[in-house]
Parts: C-alpha cells; structure tokens; sequence
C-alpha cells in the first residue's frame, strides 16, 4: 500500500487519503468532511462540485494548506503536508500553490501592478523573483492597460483578472480556484473561465476548482461531486473542445 | 512590502498624522524638558568654572545650590586658605538668589576676584567702585534691555549698572561683597571660596592638602562641576526619568491602538496575504515596519517642532540656558522608536497568528 502511494505522490501532485474534518463549535462536533480520498493529476483541470454546506470550501481550505484536516493525508507534490508545522506548510503553499476567490481579494490599497509584484515578492521569499515580467501576464489576460488601476477601479471581471494573474505569476505547481465565477455574471463568468481552461491547456496548469455551478463545471476536465463531507462515487470525465488542442 | 506599507499609511492619513503627531511630542517632551534643565545646570556649572578658581570650598554638606545656603562661611578663612602650601589666591564670594527676578546675585571682593579671575571682559562701562553700582553681563543686558547708566531695583534697593561684561562669567548680575552681606544680613560671611592653586603645583597635590587642612568642608574641582552638578542635583535624575517614561508610554500607547485598529481593520487582507504564502515572520515584519516609519517620520518631526518650542521660549526668555546634546537627541530618538516597536509588537504578533480562512471570511 505505502509503495502505491509513493509511486502516486511522485506522480500526482495532489493526493488526499481519508480526509476527515470536524469542527468544534460550542460544545458541538460539526463534521464537515467524512473521509474524502481524492487524487489530482498533473495537468488536470478539476472540478469539485456540491451544494453549498457540503463541504468543497473546507476540501479547498484543507488542499492549500490553510486548514489542518483533523485526521487523513494530504499529499502535495510528494510532500505529506498534514503531519509537517504550520511553518512549512505556509512554505509549500508560498511554493506551490496559487489561490484564486470568489470575492477576489485583492489588496485595496495596491494597483494592479502592485498586487502582481507582491504576491511576486512573497513567493520569491522577500526577494523578487524573475519567472516572467508581471506585464506579461497581465497583457497574457487582456488587462495591461489597467496595471496601474486600483481594484476598486476595476470591474468584477477585471478584478478576478488581475487575481488569476497574481496566482500564476510564480507558477504554482496547483492553482486553487474557490467558486472563481461567484460574483461574475455571464460574460465575465465565461472569460474566466475560459482564462483558466488556457492556463490549463495551453500552459500545462493544474487546477482544481470549486463550484456549485454545472455550466462552470462543465469546463473542467473531470468533475467529482460532494455531498456531506464526502465524495460521490460517480465521477464523470468531460473532455471540452479544447482538449483536443492538447491531444 | 514598502509599497504595501506607505498605501496602508496613506489609507488613513488622519489616523497616520495623529500617530506621526503623538510621537513627535513625546520627543519634544524629552528635547524640551531635559534641554532647559541640562542648560540650567550645565549653564551654572560652565559659569562657575569660568571664574577662574580650580577648587570651591564650601561648608560641610554644601549644595551646589547657593541659594539653599547663602553666607555661612566666615570671610576670614579666606586667610586660612591662602596659607595653605600650593594655593596661589582665593576670592569669597556670598551668593543671593533673587526670587522675583529668579536669578543669582554674587558680592564679590573686586580686588581678590580680578587675581583668580581671568575671563571677564567688559563689553561697556567699567568695574563697580561705590557700594550701590552693580555689573551685569550682556546677556541680562539683552534680556533686560539694560545699559551703562540704568538703575535697576534688586533687593528693596536701587542700583546704577556701571558696567556690562561679556556674559559666560559667574553670575549674571555682580555687585561688592559688603553690600551684598548687608542686603543679606550675613555680615562677614560668605557662601564660597573659589581656590585658585600656584602655576607650578600639581592640582591633586593642592587638593589633598586643601582636604587635609579642611577637613569637615566640602572641596570640589572646578573642571567636575558639570558631572557633579548633574548628577548630585536633587531629583534631576528622576524628571529626566520621569519625562523619558511618559515619552515612551507615549509612543507605546499610541502605536498600540494604532496598530490594534489597523490589523482589526486589515484582517481580511492579513489572511489574503497569508493565503499568498506570507510567513509568520513576514506578518510581523509588515507591522513592525510600518509602525518603524511612524515612528521615524515622527522622530524627524519632534526634532523640528523641539527646535521651534526652543526658538519660541528663547524669544519669550532670551537669558534661558538650553542645551540640547547629539547624546540626548539620540536618546529621544531611540526611545521614540523602541516605544513604537514594543506597541506594535502585540499587534503584530496577533496578526501572525490571526488563522487565514477566519482572516479571509472576516467582513
């Protein structure tokens, strides 16, 4: 069993074994996942799907490193981030992860510009890192000539844009995306996601996105469902137009 | 992280002015505050040492004070002292502080002063002859708007100012040792002995014998005043203590709550930040950071408004003594600082621990 799971961690970057996740609230243990097992391929645009209250926000939060789960495994490029500090796990997400939000989050007080080259700087460890300029990302997503606006300068659309490009600008091993599309309507909905489908089809980016819409869903390259803290044993595999360009 | 740090600031700039402000006048608190009673004493003692005399003698436990113990030596132990192997000459002098006018008055004997003395210049008029006339230095010449041929009123009696010397000499008004005993009602006594020893003898060599052949008396070294001055002068230590600690609870206070409100208001972007990979560490130093630049811009600030307060209270009293030392203004500015980290370090440290999906949910 263990020499499966080296093979898997060396080949997968995202591995998770039996992911439980209880909250305690008041004197109430609130579980929120049931033994989630899930892997994630190189290269792979996923999609996690489920009702709100199911508990794909706390699957993310447990993925990325910002939730410890209370018991399970979780494997991130080979590196079981349930038993490391809080320290390194902060580390391996600096590393290999980026995060894309439903409300976008970007720093008010920062342009555009500004957000890109801080997450630049935080990810080359204070020092900033020459991967590939900010403004050719941004030009990358159709936003170059807004690098000197202000998020509230920004449309929504926008705004998640300029997100995307901040996740990618160290390119992360995995990019997290949590219901990226939330506060969109339609047509920025459909840039960003389609913003994604080209990081992951052109660029080999693996993704791996949460949403409780079927129409998002639909662009990713495999969708698994959530329902109570678990993963239904039904997973389709939708294979969009575009991956025939990467075939 | 500069950029993120002067946005934040620039965010709020009422909360960053105020910050900035508080800061600046705990450092015009210390400046001002230590700068007048360092020039107080530093002042005194530097005028002391100008008369020439390389020993005080003064009774047993004397103060530096003279006001604390004017007239209880008796002038004929001037005799005394000049018999002493080494000693070249001495010259009482019976000092009198005038209240109303908060300043010192010495009488002094013309003819033994000149022979210890060799700083003091006149600038106009002459040396004081009858027993009414006094000589003022320039400085209270300035303040007082005074020349050659005025009268001025001290102790109930009217006096004729004769002569103006080149202040930085003894006290700031002079006039003859017997009317000043008189005025005092301490005929034949005096307050001091200023000592001076023969060229050719070693200073501790006269010191020691002075201090054999007085033994209950107090003996001092011109050249220490200052040191002794400072540290001897009942409470000094404490005010300056007392200011130094109120500027640094100043500081800390301020950059605490001022910290406090900033990552309560910014723990949404704290956990943004944490999301983007940002260490504990990173947090920290953000905080620190900012809090630093407060406090520098606030140290700059307080040096310029300290300078302003002293242009202004120099302008209101010309004969203040100030004396602003580098040692002190880089005590003021280390405080400043060291009161704004050690109030933003709780914060800071809060806000690293802050958990980034409760930071990021935070409205």
């Amino acid at each position: 069993m263990s020499k499966t799971v080296d093979i898997v961690q060396k080949k997968d970057p995202v591995v998770i074994e039996d992911v439980h996740m209880v909250y305690r609230v008041g004197k109430v243990d609130v579980p929120a996942l049931r033994g989630v097992s899930l892997t994630v391929r190189a290269g792979e645009f996923l999609a996690i799907m489920g009702p709100s209250g199911c508990g794909k926000s706390t699957l993310l939060h447990v993925l990325g490193g910002l939730l410890r789960p209370t018991s399970g495994r979780i494997f991130i490029d080979g590196v079981d981030t349930s038993s490391v500090s809080d320290a390194e796990r902060t580390e391996i997400r600096r590393r290999k992860m980026g995060f894309v939000f439903q409300r976008f989050n970007l720093l008010p007080t920062l342009s555009a510009l500004d957000n890109i080259e801080l997450a630049r700087e935080i990810q080359g460890n204070g020092h900033v890192r020459n991967h590939q300029t900010t403004q050719e990302i941004l030009g990358l997503l159709g936003i170059a000539d807004k690098m000197h606006h202000r998020p509230y300068e920004l449309s929504g659309g926008e705004q998640q844009r300029v997100a995307i490009a901040r996740s990618v600008v160290s390119r992360p091993a995995i990019l997290f995306a949590d219901e990226p599309t939330g506060n969109l309507d339609s047509d920025n909905s459909q840039m960003v996601l389609n913003m994604l489908q080209e990081l992951n089809v052109k660029y080999g980016q693996t993704v791996v996105m949460i949403t409780h819409d079927p129409e998002a869903a639909s662009t990713a390259s495999r969708i698994v469902e959530m329902r109570d803290g678990k993963i239904l044993n039904r997973v389709q595999n939708l294979f969009y137009a575009m991956e025939q360009k990467r075939v | 992280m500069l950029k993120l740090i002067c946005a934040n600031l620039i965010q709020r700039p009422t909360r960053t002015a105020v910050s900035v402000l508080a800061i600046s006048l705990g450092v015009v608190l210390i400046l001002v505050s230590v700068g007048l009673s360092y020039g107080q004493l530093t002042d005194a003692a530097e005028r002391m040492r100008r008369i020439g005399g390389d020993f005080m003698l003064q009774p047993p436990n004397a103060s530096f004070f003279f006001a604390l113990n004017s007239g209880t030596l008796p002038v004929r132990l001037r005799e005394v002292i000049q018999k002493v192997d080494g000693v070249r000459d001495a010259t009482p002098v019976l000092a009198k502080f005038i209240g109303d006018k908060f300043h010192l008055v010495y009488g002094i004997d013309k003819e033994s002063f000149a022979r210890v003395n060799d700083s003091l210049r006149f600038v106009s008029g002459r040396h004081f002859e009858s027993a009414y006339e006094v000589i003022i230095d320039t400085n209270y010449a300035r303040s007082k708007r005074l020349k050659v041929g005025d009268r001025i009123e001290l102790l109930n009696q009217s006096f004729s100012v004769v002569g103006v010397y080149q202040e930085g000499t003894a006290s700031r008004v002079m006039m003859p040792l017997a009317t000043l005993q008189e005025l005092n009602g301490t005929p034949d006594k005096v307050t001091t002995f200023f000592v001076r020893a023969a060229g050719k003898n070693s200073l501790d060599v006269v010191y020691q014998r002075l201090k054999e052949r007085f033994k209950d008396y107090t003996i001092t070294r011109t050249a220490d005043l200052q040191e002794i001055m400072t540290a001897n002068t009942p409470v000094f230590k404490q005010f300056v203590a007392a200011v130094v600690a109120i500027s640094v609870a100043v500081s800390f206070l301020i950059i605490l709550l001022a910290m406090y409100t900033t990552i309560t208001e910014r723990t949404r972007e704290i956990g943004i930040l944490k999301s983007l990979g940002a260490s504990k560490s990173y947090i920290v130093q953000l905080i620190l950071r900012e809090s630093l630049l407060i406090c520098s811009v606030g140290v700059v600030l307080g040096f310029v408004l300290a300078a302003l307060a002293i242009k202004l209270i120099l302008t209101a009293f010309p004969s203040m003594p100030v004396n602003i030392t580098i040692g002190w203004r880089v005590i003021a500015a280390l405080m400043a600082l060291s009161g704004g980290v050690l109030g933003a370090l709780y914060p800071a440290l809060k806000a690293a621990q802050l958990d980034p999906v409760k930071a990021l949910g935070y409205e």
